[in-house]
């Protein structure tokens, strides 16, 4: 009913330093969770790129390949069979891309990282070359240029090597020096190879860390393995989101045609050796995972952060819920006169609970409305700033060397709705209070 | 058949472990169309007589029959809508809302009722403020109005729905006698052009002398007629 409205409107107008002090309450907390929502989707946002460039296609084509029953290497043989399969049968594929997966050392004279090594064919790699961001030598070099030296493009040339800026500050070096890098081969002799590095890149977190990008052909000689080999192949589709779903076809499609498919685990590949090791086969299995497979060690950041920030948003809540029940009562109490006074003319009970509902609603809402708006334009001012993270340990939580914060469309409806929804819910005691005031309350005089 | 009728009509208040009995035993008629004073001194049961044939609270023995019906037998919901449909109160302290102008204050019955077109409503919310002489007084709230003002827009907001009976406790109280008079004088005037039953309360002599019939009442019994 209009009058209602009108009544309950005039009445927060009528106290609007109760209503400014609650609702700025309110909008404090909309603003907060759309914050820690934006902080949230940026950092499932820097996963998703970071994954994806770094560590994983939307879906990996990866196996091992057993010479023993009691040894196991990450390799898939016959590779271009292997992406032939793929073209047929997934429909919507963007691109596949090889990558071998190694493990080693890379040593300088200043120091030494243990890292993933990635054998790549930079002239396919398009994509990572639009994500990644190379550094500015001052980046990892104390008293380096402020500029960016070095070019990816330059992988494409043997006997090189790219890296991160975080690897490259520990082991002390600036494009154009040299490393060496030495892998152990399967019966535990090692092998070494030089190379020039041409490349740094800017950090993206823990990923970073791990990943040492050579060419495919210095892989394949350090490994002694054979051109038609690869780590495996990563797949991109036009959706991101029909990965597992292709990642289950897949998984039949290569069973029908004859290849041992391994038990899908949703772990990235370095954890299944042990298992692998252990089971007693010998040749190729096929390996087929999505990307939240291959970095499902990270997902703890992720699940970490919205632990926190439900809890944070949860106390802010009740704290907000236990304001408004307090405010409403002080308020329908101060009103028993007038209350009594509707119910006196003919209002009835549940016009009156409508009314005092109505009230904190249209509270609830305008202050949830003005503090996700502000929210959200304080998160994409945030993102736009591109503020850096000096701290190594945040950027590896936060896979960004930068504060990232996406707004989502959807939060910001869904905050609104449940906030508002919550602040009336918080009045439903206060408005049964009003509701249970006997009309014979308007004849007192007490003005 | 008469508009009111009261029989035996005892109420008493608990008060910790005393019980304080306000009426003891009232018998009481009150005709259609009736200007009816109820007076006595303070503390007589004015108030707790009104409050019952207003429906707004229940007599804890006897009977009250309020247009034949019989209030001790109705739900909550029922009292309701006979306050509503039946009834128009005019307060002691005008009880007018605060944050409504007049013509919202007079038209918040018709809204809750919902009987009427907005058309017609607006019309019988103008017509009554004109009556009750509060035409330029239309936007204003009642912050911004004197006393006697208010309790014209609450008599304009009692009468509006047409009601059966239009109760009134000590509606002058709060009032000037010149201002108190005119009101009565008001009331006095809409019971005769529109046959309304009124039935207010007061202890003032001069407003008493304007009544066609007084009711007496003493520590909660009729003391004469
Ligand atoms: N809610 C209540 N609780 C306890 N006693 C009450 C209550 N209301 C009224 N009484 C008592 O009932 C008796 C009648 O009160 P009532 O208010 O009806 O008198 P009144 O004639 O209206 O007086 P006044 O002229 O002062 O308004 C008084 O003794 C009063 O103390
Ligand atoms: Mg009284």
């Amino acid at each position: 009913m209009r009058v209602l409205v009108h009544i309950a409107l005039r009445n927060l107008f009528q106290a609007r330093r109760r209503t400014a002090l609650l609702g700025s309450a309110i909008a404090l907390v909309s603003a907060s969770l759309i914050l820690l929502l934006s902080i949230a989707h940026g950092i499932e946002d820097s996963l998703v790129t970071s994954a994806t460039t770094l560590s994983a296609g939307h879906v990996n084509v990866g196996g091992f390949y057993k010479t023993t029953a009691t040894d196991a290497a990450p390799l898939i043989t016959d590779k271009a069979k292997l992406r032939q399969i793929v073209m047929d049968n997934v429909p919507g594929v963007e691109g596949i891309i090889e990558r071998h997966r190694g493990w080693g050392k890379v040593l300088s004279p200043f120091g030494t990282i243990q890292s993933g090594l990635q054998g790549v064919d930079i002239s396919t790699e398009k994509r990572f070359l639009e994500r990644i961001q190379l550094a500015k030598e001052s980046d990892y070099v104390e008293g380096g240029r402020d500029e960016v030296v070095g070019d990816p493009s330059k992988l494409a040339q043997p006997r090189t090597v790219m890296m991160f800026a975080a690897n490259a500050r520990k082991l002390g070096v600036r494009v154009g020096d040299e490393v060496t890098i030495q892998i152990e081969l399967l019966g535990g002799a090692t092998n070494t190879l030089d190379a020039t590095l041409v490349a740094v890149a800017r950090d993206v977190g823990m990923l970073s860390s791990f990943a040492v990008l050579l060419p495919t052909q210095d892989v394949l000689e350090l490994y002694r393995i054979r051109p038609e080999t690869t780590g495996a192949l990563w797949v991109y589709l036009d959706d991101i989101d029909r990965a597992e779903a292709v990642r289950a076809d897949l998984a039949k499609v290569f069973e029908a045609e004859g290849y041992r498919v391994m038990d899908h685990v949703a772990a990235p590949f370095f954890f299944k050796f042990d298992t692998v090791m252990g089971e007693d086969w010998t040749g190729q299995s096929i390996d087929l995972t999505t990307w939240e497979d291959e970095v499902s060690f990270l997902t703890w950041v992720l699940t970490a952060f919205n632990a926190v920030s439900w809890s944070l948003v949860t106390v802010l809540v009740g704290i907000i819920a236990v304001g408004i029940m307090n405010t409403l009562y002080t308020s329908v109490r101060e009103r028993t006169r007038e209350i009594g006074t509707m119910r006196a003319i003919g209002m009835t009970r549940w016009q009156v609970l409508g009314l005092v509902l109505l009230e904190a609603g249209l509270l609830g809402l305008g202050a949830t409305a003005l503090g996700t708006v502000a929210g959200a334009a304080i998160a994409t001012g945030i993102d736009l700033l591109n503020l850096p993270v000096p701290i190594l340990a945040v950027q590896a939580i936060l896979l960004a060397d930068t504060l990232h914060l996406k707004v989502v469309p959807s939060n910001l409806v869904a905050g609104v709705v449940a906030l508002s929804t919550f602040t009336a819910l918080a009045a439903l005691w206060p408005a049964w209070q009003a509701a249970s005031m006997r009309p014979v309350s308007a004849m007192s005089h007490i003005e | 058949m008469a508009i009111v009728q009261l029989q035996g009509v005892v109420k008493e208040y608990p008060l910790g472990k005393l019980v304080v009995s306000a009426l003891r035993g009232i018998d009481m008629t009150i005709e259609r169309g009736e200007f009816t004073v109820i007076a006595g001194p303070s503390g007589s049961g004015k108030t707790t007589l009104l409050n019952l044939i207003g429906c707004v609270d229940v007599a804890t023995r006897g009977t009250v029959l309020v247009d034949g019906q019989d209030t001790g037998r109705l739900s909550d919901a029922d009292l309701t809508r006979l306050r509503l449909h039946k009834l128009g109160f005019i307060f002691q302290s005008f009880n007018l809302i605060n944050v409504l102008d007049v013509h919202q204050n007079v038209e918040f019955p018709l809204l809750l009722s919902g009987t009427l077109t907005p058309g017609e409503r607006d019309k019988r919310v103008r017509s009554l403020i004109d009556r009750v002489g509060l035409t330029e007084q239309l936007i204003q709230r009642p912050a911004e109005l004197s006393g006697g003002q208010r309790q014209r827009v609450a008599i304009a907001r009692a009468l509006v729905t047409n009601p059966a009976i239009v109760l009134a406790d000590e509606p002058t109280a709060n009032l000037d006698s010149g201002t108190g008079a005119s009101i009565i004088e008001l009331m006095k005037e809409l019971n005769r052009t529109e046959g309304t039953t009124f039935i207010f309360s007061t202890h003032d002599h001069a407003v008493m002398s304007h009544a066609r019939r007084i009711v007496k009442i003493r520590d909660g019994a009729v003391e004469s007629e």
